[in-house]
């Protein structure tokens, strides 16, 4: 009893000394880190908690090292939902996720919603990965930031760097799965064909992650006769249309988003050779600092997603550093102003936020797959060669005209 | 014609990989009665147990070892996990095999990580067979094939024409007559589960190493595979291979037909205005492709509840 009593008044002591501490900035990710996108969900996570560590290795925020806490939205968006509602009972100030389209379109309304309800307790999102176009469009809101590319962007910078490296051919075929991102990119496509100097010589949509054989697809690819094949597809969709091809024979280029995907490059072996990715990062596009520091941080060079999600800490941090609110209530609208003003150069070219619809202004990296790369993928003798890097505001499309902005009052 | 033949070629090879995956579900329900949702965690577990064992033995090891070794795990679930709930009736069983199929994905990518794994097919056999009206057609798509007809060759042997299929039948039909006899019945469902968790790895040890071997990949053919079975008819191996080959086939030509409502109008002149409005009438049939499997299931559903060659009861 007295042992209980001892430990009553030491916690709460305990308590009395956290109650005069300064507020930390609370971060939360709410990510798939179970089921069946785990393996995308992971490496946001790692990069989020890298980003994280950098900042409070330069001495945290508000006198407070930056808490960070993981929820495992088990790939769905009600999961996500009722995750988003725990984060915000533990006091969260920002939440990131990247690995759906379909969960950030979930948690940007769900931020939306809570920010009307609770205007002194608001939240910030940073989205990561949802490529989806109406998050920047009908359902652009103040809170939400999207880091990362989106299907014009990506495509347009694919025709540019494929046409002039002479690789692009003219006819082209697209290959997507059929949801918004796959429509997306299908759209971006046709919309790129005069520019590019090409014709769509087919197009088809299939189901998301639910093909096993993808050599009927081939067989229709093979019967159109194309130059280059786009495709949006990720993970097993993409490794397995890349696999059927090759087993086909078929000789084509593919212009894809999501090739640097870990073991991809494995599965698909030299089937993969001279094929083409547009994304936010690679590190054979930088001078490597960046690439180094992450990996003795981490015991690797960064993959797929992890870089762009690394940089995007990185520019919080910039933004962070422009405020200071002197150990007291962090006032999150305020955060997100200074996100909207900052510009963060990137170690592949500034990043800046469009302050109509908080889509940042990017470049994009154009890479082909090579045989002995500075940074092979995979364990194997290949890897991404950086062919060029379209700046952002050649890659960037214009507003939607979807997009209404509620600001905040100044 | 060049689309008919690639497409039949496709669409066989592919329900035959089905059959392959399917047949020891099969198996399973029809001589236990248990619905065994993990059965296509015994098809991954297969796959990854082949490449752990092929960076050591080989392919061809990998290839032997996987269905002993998933075939072991069978064993033990039905020896110390399902008689627990057996008494408690189909929905229990169903409840733990779908409990096992989450831990062992979750354990799979505790060993062996998020990402595929490189399981590759050894270079002799990644040949071309022959090549078809231009492209290559992939040997081992074959082989996959010829392994799924000697599985079914050899288990209606086993089960028809030995006297170790007999007792099986009789363990399934009259089970306290069979104990009557001297048969020792624990040991014969022991043994079947075994059997049919044993096909799912070998199913698995094959076919990992050419579509990729991912945690996912249970996930990916567990419901078309229930799919199968249930549209054959829950027990009848015939019958899964009928239906594998049909939802094969059927999958394959839906891809290369790009047939929609509005086409349909077409025929009688309305075809502007169905494409006017739009949604529905516009879907092609090449995009939902792997819907077809299930819409083929409601239909046997609707016309032989059965399925199509399972037995009334």
């Amino acid at each position: 009893m007295k042992r209980l009593l001892l430990l009553a008044a030491a916690s709460a002591t305990a308590l009395g000394v956290t109650a005069a501490k300064a507020e930390p900035l609370k971060i939360g990710i709410i990510e798939s880190l179970s089921g069946a996108q785990t393996s995308t969900g992971r490496l946001y996570a790692n990069a989020v908690e890298y980003g994280v560590n950098q900042i409070n290795k330069a001495g945290g925020f508000n006198g407070e090292p930056v808490q960070v806490t993981e929820y495992d939205n088990a790939g769905g968006a009600p999961e996500a939902a009722d995750k988003f509602r725990q984060a915000v009972a533990d006091g969260v100030d920002i939440i990131f996720q990247g690995a759906s389209s379909a969960i950030a379109g979930q948690l940007t309304e769900d931020v939306r919603k809570h920010n009307i309800r609770n205007p002194d307790s608001k939240v910030l999102f940073i989205n990561l990965g949802g490529e989806a176009m109406e998050l920047t469009g009908e359902k652009c809101q103040f809170y939400h930031f999207r880091f990362t590319t989106t299907a014009p962007m990506r495509v347009n910078a694919l025709v540019n760097a494929m046409k002039a490296a002479g690789d692009l051919g003219t006819k082209v075929y697209s290959i997507n799965q059929n949801y918004s991102w796959g429509q997306d990119m299908q759209k971006a496509v046709e919309d790129a064909a005069d520019k590019g100097g090409y014709k769509i010589v087919g197009q088809v949509l299939h189901d998301v992650n639910k093909i096993q054989d993808f050599a009927p697809f081939v067989a229709r690819i093979k019967a159109a006769n194309p130059d280059t094949v786009f495709t949006g597809n990720w993970s097993n969709d993409l490794l397995l249309l890349m696999k059927a091809t090759g087993d086909a024979g078929l000789d084509v280029t593919f212009a894809t988003a999501f090739l640097d995907q870990p073991g991809n490059i494995a599965n698909a072996g030299k089937t993969a050779l001279g094929d083409y990715i547009a994304n936010n990062y690679d590190n054979s596009a930088t001078d490597g600092k960046f690439a180094e520091a992450y990996k003795s941080a981490t015991g690797h060079y960064p993959v797929f997603v992890e870089g762009n999600s690394a940089l995007a800490l990185a520019q919080l941090q910039q933004a962070l550093k422009t405020l200071d609110f002197r150990g007291g209530k962090i006032d999150v609208t305020k955060i997100a102003l200074a996100l909207e003003d900052s510009t963060y150069d990137s170690p592949v070219g500034p990043i800046s936020v469009r302050k109509a619809d908080h889509q940042t202004i990017r470049p994009v990296v154009v890479s082909k797959v090579v045989k002995n790369p500075k940074y092979p993928a995979d364990g194997t003798d290949m890897g991404f060669q950086t062919v060029k890097i379209v700046p952002g505001d050649q890659a960037i499309y214009p507003v939607q005209s979807s997009c209404h902005m509620k600001r905040p009052k100044e | 014609m060049e689309f008919a033949i690639i497409s039949t070629l496709n669409g066989v090879t592919y329900g035959l990989l089905l059959f392959m995956v399917s047949a020891g579900l099969t198996l399973i329900f029809g001589m236990m009665g248990v619905l065994n949702f993990a059965h296509a965690s015994f098809y991954m577990l297969g796959a990854y147990v082949a490449y752990a064992v092929s960076s050591v033995l080989g392919f061809w090891g990998g290839l032997a070892v996987a269905p002993v070794v998933v075939g072991i795990v069978g064993m033990l679930i039905e020896r110390f996990l399902l008689p627990r709930v057996h008494a408690h009736g189909h929905a229990h069983e169903l409840l733990l095999t779908f409990g096992l199929a989450l831990i062992i994905q979750e354990l799979i990518k505790l060993f062996f990580g998020d990402f595929p794994v490189s399981y590759q097919m050894p270079g002799a056999l990644r040949f071309s067979a022959f090549t078809i009206f231009g492209s290559d057609y992939p040997f081992y798509r074959l082989f996959i094939g010829g392994v799924a007809v000697v599985m079914f060759a050899l288990l209606w042997l086993l089960l028809t024409r030995t006297r170790t299929g007999i007792v099986v039948r009789a363990a399934e039909r009259l089970p306290a007559m069979a104990e009557a006899l001297g048969h020792n019945i624990p040991v014969v469902f022991m043994a079947v589960f075994g059997t049919g968790a044993a096909l799912a790895g070998l199913a698995g040890a094959v076919a990992g190493a050419f579509y990729p071997t991912n945690p996912n990949m249970g996930l990916e053919l567990g419901v078309i595979v229930f799919v199968v079975v249930v549209v054959g008819g829950l027990g009848s191996l015939k019958g899964s291979l009928v239906a594998s080959l049909l939802i094969g086939l059927f999958s394959s030509f839906a891809v290369g037909l790009d047939w929609s409502l509005a086409s349909l109008f077409g025929l009688v002149g309305l075809g502007d205005w169905a494409r006017a409005i739009g949604g529905l009438m516009t879907l092609k049939l090449s995009s939902i492709s792997a819907t077809i499997p299930f819409a083929l299931m409601l239909l046997v559903l609707l016309v032989r509840p059965a399925g199509l060659m399972g037995e009334r009861n």
